[in-house]
Parts: structure tokens; sequence; C-alpha cells
């Protein structure tokens, strides 16, 4: 199980520092595919552990891409989120040990909210991180809500293509 | 005592994330200080060397627009060469030293990371401070305006992308050198925003912008870019242009690093008034 989270942690940080953060449609949406690590971290995963391998891959994401801090912090603000979405949206909070969220056993509405809201809080708080400014608000709740679109779609195809492997 | 740790251990998860947030911050707005880059050489030798590894690769991608440009600017250096006047008259062709000081000196380097679609937009160039690179030099492209190099290590430097918030140039319109200010507000990083054009004066598209030269960071006569399309504003001070810059920032190879050998002489003329002030 470790392991697997451990190749998941590799795969994910290449992907995103050498494909992804060279993707930019129309000029600014860029997809940040590697809080797909976040999202399935198994449901019997320790809150502390939780926290620090969000910060872990955060900050990693940020060596290689030269904004120390920045996705450090939007991570850790999802990964804090998490549990308590996860709570909200669940209509019985009893979790196969080990297994991990997935369209496969929560169903897809279940899946399409618990990613929304996520993806919305780490986009939300890296670009206003990033900008640090409230003089362009709305430009950049438009780049929060193109990109985490973006974002989403990767999600749910990285989604389905592992579940067909099954 | 006991209570305490039980305090602790029932809101750890509190505490764990605030810490967290804390040191993520601390990082990013210590870091977004670049004055102070030098702290952050450490992180800045990994990505450099990470991102030289993976442009070795990519470079080749490229290579038919490198050579273009590359071909481009050999053919504006030829013309400028001894050889490519026509020499009326032999015995005034000569060079004076005395006449003709070198002011400035350009150190090319290879891009090795760069972004166009972040707010804020830097780039990482293979020559540090062993090259003779400092912080606040200007880095132009053939003759055409890149940024401004805000943090050195030994091997790389940090450049400020004119595309970037805090990026502020000095520039003038070439026609009647009225200055200017050219800014970058976000979004299509082909357009950029020209500043406080007083209300008189008449603005064409096609107006060509250049560097005033009035910082010691950029030469005179930079290319900056071209009017778009302004809009004057009834109730304003200053009426505001849209530029399109010359530089293609989404597809820079090679730049050159501005070396002003004469800017302590400068500096220290403008610290010798600032210091009889009063």
């Amino acid at each position: 199980m470790t392991g697997k989270n451990i190749i998941r942690f590799v795969v994910l940080v290449l992907l995103q520092v050498l494909v992804l953060n060279h993707v930019s449609l129309g000029g600014y949406i860029n997809p940040y595919l590697y809080v797909l690590f976040i999202l399935w971290l198994p449901f019997n995963t320790t809150r502390a552990v939780l926290l620090i391998s969000a910060f872990l891959i955060g900050f990693t994401v940020d060596i290689f891409s030269n904004t120390l801090g920045l996705n450090a912090a939007a991570s850790v603000a999802m990964a804090f989120a998490r549990p308590l979405v996860i709570s909200m949206i669940s209509t019985s909070s009893e979790f196969e040990p080990g297994s991990r969220p997935s369209i496969h056993s929560q169903g897809v509405r279940w899946f399409l909210l618990y990613t929304i809201i996520l993806v919305l809080i780490h986009h939300f708080v890296l670009f206003f991180l990033e900008i640090f400014r409230l003089s362009e608000f709305l430009s950049t709740l438009m780049r929060v809500g193109l990109s985490s679109a973006l974002t989403i779609v990767l999600v749910f195809l990285a989604e389905y293509l592992t579940v067909r492997k099954k | 005592m006991r209570n305490l740790y039980l305090f602790f251990r029932k809101y750890y998860f509190y505490f764990l994330f605030l810490l967290l947030e804390v040191i993520s911050l601390i990082l990013l707005f210590n870091y977004n200080e670049f004055q102070n880059a030098a702290v952050y050489t450490w992180s800045r030798q990994v990505s450099g060397s990470f991102n030289s590894m993976f442009r070795n690769i990519t470079e080749y991608f490229s290579l038919r627009s490198t050579n273009r440009i590359l071909t481009e600017e050999i053919a504006q250096l030829q013309a400028r060469m001894p050889e490519a006047f026509y020499k009326a008259d032999t015995n005034t062709f000569f060079i004076n030293d005395t006449l003709y000081k070198a002011e400035y000196r350009y150190i090319s380097a290879r891009v090795i990371s760069n972004t166009t679609n972040k707010r804020n937009n830097f780039l990482m160039i293979n020559k540090g401070s062993l090259n003779g690179v400092q912080n606040s030099m200007g880095v132009i492209i053939g003759n055409r305006l890149v940024g401004q190099v805000v943090g050195v290590s030994r091997h790389f430097s940090w450049v400020m992308s004119l595309l970037n918030k805090d990026s502020r140039v000095s520039a003038k319109f070439k026609k009647n050198n009225q200055l200017v200010n050219v800014e970058w507000d976000g979004g299509n990083y082909r357009y950029g925003t020209v500043k406080e054009i007083p209300k008189h004066f008449a603005i064409v598209p096609g107006d060509t912008i250049i560097t005033s030269g009035n910082s010691e960071i950029f030469p005179e006569g930079i290319m900056v870019g071209t009017i778009h399309d302004f809009h004057i504003a009834p109730d304003e001070n200053f009426n505001s242009a849209r530029i399109l810059f010359s530089t293609d920032f989404n597809s820079l190879g090679y730049v050159e690093v501005v070396l002003d050998m004469m800017r302590t002489e400068k500096e220290e003329v403008k610290t010798s008034f600032e210091g009889t002030e009063e």
C-alpha cells in the first residue's frame, strides 16, 4: 500500500514538472494533476500522515518549479479540508479498510463532488497566493475556475484509465 | 500538564495544519523577496541543474526557430560591421578609443526554464556569478527586451521577466522621446500596458516604444514593442494604451545579459549628490 503511494508520488511529480507545468491553454490555464495523489490516499490514512504527505508533494513540486512554498501551502490546505469534505458528502462513515476514494466504489456523483470541492480549494489558495492582491480578483477567479475544470477533467481521465486496468 | 498534553493530542490535526501552512508561507514570502535571493541558492541549484538536464532534451525540438532567430541576429550584426558601410573617404574612417569607450558588454546565456502562463513569470539562465552576472542587470534578446536579473547563484541566474506584476520598465516613444511606463496586467503574454501617457499626446497604433535608458539596467533604444490600441480615459489624468511586445516570451532560446561597465560610476554620481542634499 505504502509502496503504491510512493510510486504514485514519484510519477505524479514527474508528470507535473516535466509535462503539465509546460501546458498552458489559452495563455494561462494550467492543470495541477499532482493533487490526484492527495485525492487518492486511502480512507484510513491518519490525518497527520495526510497533512505531511500533502506538504511533501507540494514542496517537491515547488522545488522543481521554483515556487518555494506556493504549492505546499495549497496542498496542505486541501489535505486539511479532505476529512471534512468526506464526512460532509458521505452518507455512511464506514469505508473498507485500505480502500481509496474512487468512482468504482463510491459512485460518479460522490467522486465528482469530492473532486470538485477539493480541487477548487487547492486552486483557489494557489492562484490567490501567487498573485496576492485583490485588485485582480475577477480575472484570478476566472483562472481558478478554468484551471480547476481542466484539472478535474484530467482527474477523471486518470480515474477511468486505472479502472479499466482492473 | 496532563491536560495540556491531552489538549494537544485532541487538536493535533489543527496544530499540524497551522504549522505546515506557516512553514509554507514563510518560504513563499521570503522567496518572493527577490533582494535576498541568495538564501535560496540551494533550491535554485537543484531546480537549475534539473531543468537544464530537461532542456538538453527539449532544445532539439526548437532548433529550427532558434536557428532562424540566430541568423536574423547575425544579419543585423553584419549590417553594423565596418564592411557593410560604403567608405566615401577612407581617411575619415578610424576607430578612436578616447571617443568611443565601451559602455556595455553582453553575456550570452541559454534559457533553461521559462514560463508565460503564471501571473509572475521568471526565467532561469545558465550563467551566474562566475560569468559576471549580478543582480538587477538587464536581459535582452537581440535588440528586444526580456527582463531583469533578480537572483544569482554560482552557475545560474533567476530573471524576472517583463511578464511579472513587479516588473516596471521605464520606456519612451521613439518618435518624440515621451517618457512612459510599461507594465503587464496578466492575461495574454503578447500584450502589455503602457501607462502614464499625457493627455495632450496623440497616440497612433504602430508607434514604437523603446527603453529610455533612464535606469542603469537597460541601454537606451532596446525595443519594447509597438502600440496595439489605446483608450482615452476622460476622467483620469493620463491615458493608457495596449502594447504588442516585440519579444515572443514563449520561444526564448538564448538571451543576452547586459553588463553596464559604467554602472558603478553612474551610481556614485547619484549617491554623491544625495550625500550633499539637505
